[in-house]
């Protein structure tokens, strides 16, 4: 039997339902004050069991806290994801079919492209191939604006990568639908589009960023972990769980 | 009834919406251009700019009336899955 | 809640015969899957949700266990998420959601802050603040001073003038209605059913306090409305 919720739960449930995604500083802080609100215990190292309990309750509505790394910062995130494909499910209103088509495209750049990200020049002239109602040039740039605003884009200079929130919630998907394209991370095992990658031609294994910088650390000369070639690229900093982190 | 109804009306009446939206305009920090100057003339609303934020400061502080349920949000299930097209860039 | 206000604890004994056919488990997954699902996805736009459409895409050959269907739903919202499932019309059979959470205060904001609300809360004041009713020339001049014209795209809001009179009054926080006999035609607003169920009088009127640096209870008439005696008052929290 899985524990009760309380209303301690429902507040923390509210809040990420609200927000979307929030970064495990966040969900530490929350934690306690949702216990502190409804005057119930606080064990500041069980976050992930008091989270569990939430879980073990949406499950039934296809429902899930789940957990993911930003591939730019390497801290933890939550996010509130649904995990099923159904008629009710595609009744969803945030986005009208041509919107959604236009941004399975941006998918497809984003995990087609070496760097896993994709110029908004790419994005617009996709919009010309589309097989729905074509969205013209400002309404495309509205919905590019839109979908950064709704935490499922990334952009910077004009380039677009998938957000953490994306990548935690559409996981399973990309796995399956990109699964000739795609590829994990050698260290943590989860999908990789802001990484380095082996030079070795018969290697090209993929590294996030931050999990270089881990695996790396303190090492005076690195190799890859699977071919065991030198590891030619600059190894960043690990970053401290203080600083601002990426969504 | 009747009574309260006519009492409602006439406080009512004392309730005046220009004055309100001068407060709600300090409370979202209008910046007034030139102090001293006659505030309102005609019936508009005194010169000065809002700020960026502004109505987001009364949104603030307002959703403290409001019991709104949060609403759920996903990308994934809202669409048909479908395979990418064949891929036609080569490494 | 009004679902089961409406609906008392004793099963009709046609839901009785309906339950007896299909397994707990099947109604359980129908009930906590579908039902709750589809009405999370309707309240996305926060309009509310009809019973014909629930039958229609959801229920469907459930049906003849509506009721009960309907309460294992309200209790999954009230045990899950901490929400209320409110029918705001009897007659024609509209759900709302509404939060029974006070609000607090926290480390993390419950929301990225709606602008809409300010907005919301601009119109139910003046609404209420003027005993109820009022003509739309109020509202639409006040908004102007507030430097948001109707007939001029707002940096914020857009198309103002459709988002209050149509955005708004779909989703029930106002009732834009036609006053007869007016040339030309006139309209007036009031408070819509979502805005009676969701939005507290008393935190509005607190708010006007600070606004107008006043105590709320020198407004004597909205005060006392905001705090009738007895507590039969609808509204999901407790309006001390
Ligand atoms: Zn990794
Ligand atoms: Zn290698």
């Amino acid at each position: 039997m899985s524990p009760q919720m309380g209303d301690s739960h429902r507040r923390f449930l509210q809040t990420i339902m609200a927000n979307g995604i929030i970064s495990e500083r966040e969900a530490s802080s929350l934690y306690r004050h949702c216990c502190e609100t409804h005057k119930t215990q606080h064990t500041p190292d069980k976050l992930d069991e008091f989270i569990d309990t939430i879980n073990s309750k949406l499950q039934p509505m296809f429902m899930q806290i789940r957990k993911g790394m930003c591939e730019d910062s390497g801290h933890q995130h939550y996010a509130l994801v649904n995990t099923a494909m159904t008629d009710v499910t595609r009744m969803s209103s945030d986005y009208t079919d041509n919107e959604l088509e236009l941004f399975r495209k941006t998918m497809d750049l984003i995990v087609a492209s070496e760097s896993g990200t994709t110029s908004s020049t790419d994005i617009l002239n996709s919009a010309d191939t589309m097989s729905s109602k074509k969205l013209k040039k400002s309404e495309a740039e509205h919905l590019l604006n839109r979908l950064v605003h709704d935490k499922w884009l990334n952009e910077k200079h004009g380039e677009y990568t998938l957000s953490t929130r994306c990548i935690i919630e559409m996981e399973p998907y990309i796995r399956t639908m990109y699964q000739d394209q795609v590829k994990l991370c050698q260290i943590c095992h989860n999908i990789a589009f802001q990484c380095q990658i082996c030079d070795n031609p018969k290697c090209c294994i993929k590294i996030h960023n931050p999990c270089v910088a881990k695996y790396f650390k303190g090492r005076t000369e690195p190799r890859c972990p699977a071919c065991d070639d030198f590891w030619p690229h600059e190894i960043p900093e690990v970053r401290q769980p203080h600083s601002q982190s990426k969504r | 009834g009747k009574e309260k109804a006519t009492q409602m009306f006439a406080e009512g009446n004392a309730f005046n919406p220009t004055i309100f939206a001068e407060r709600l305009l300090s409370f979202m920090g209008l910046n007034r251009l030139e102090d001293g100057e006659d505030e309102q003339q005609n019936g508009h609303a005194a010169d000065g700019y809002l700020p960026q934020d502004a109505w987001h400061r009364l949104a603030r502080r307002a959703e403290s009336c409001f019991s709104t349920a949060p609403s759920f949000h996903y990308m994934i299930g809202s669409f048909h899955a479908e395979p990418p097209p064949p891929k036609q860039r080569t490494e | 809640t009004v679902v089961e206000r409406k609906h008392p604890h004793e099963l009709t004994s046609q839901v009785q015969r309906g339950l007896e056919k299909v397994s707990p488990a099947q109604v359980d997954q129908k009930v906590t899957a579908e039902v709750v699902q589809f009405m999370l996805v309707k309240d996305q736009k926060k309009i509310p949700i009809r019973r014909a459409d629930l039958i229609k895409h959801v229920v469907k050959e459930y049906r003849n266990i509506y009721p009960e269907i309907m309460r294992r739903a309200a209790r999954t919202f009230d045990q899950v998420f901490g929400l209320k499932l409110v029918e705001i019309d009897t007659k024609n059979h509209m759900y709302i959601l509404v939060n029974r959470l006070e609000r607090a205060e926290g480390p993390v904001s419950r929301s990225p802050s709606n602008t809409k609300t300010g907005l919301l809360f601009v119109i139910l004041g003046v609404i209420f603040m003027k005993g109820g009713v009022v003509k739309e020339n109020v509202i639409w001049s006040t908004l102007k001073k507030l430097r948001v014209h109707t007939g001029e795209k707002h940096d914020e809001f857009g198309d103002v003038k459709k988002m209050v009179t149509d955005e708004f009054v779909r989703q029930r926080y106002l009732e834009y209605v036609r006053i007869p006999h007016t040339e030309p035609v006139e309209h007036e607003f009031r408070w819509g059913q979502r805005a009676d169920v969701e939005v507290s009088k008393a935190k509005m009127l607190e708010f006007m306090g600070q606004l107008y640096e006043q105590d709320p209870q020198s407004w004597s008439q909205q005060y006392r409305e905001a705090h009738p005696p007895s507590s039969s008052q609808a509204g999901p929290s407790s309006q001390r």
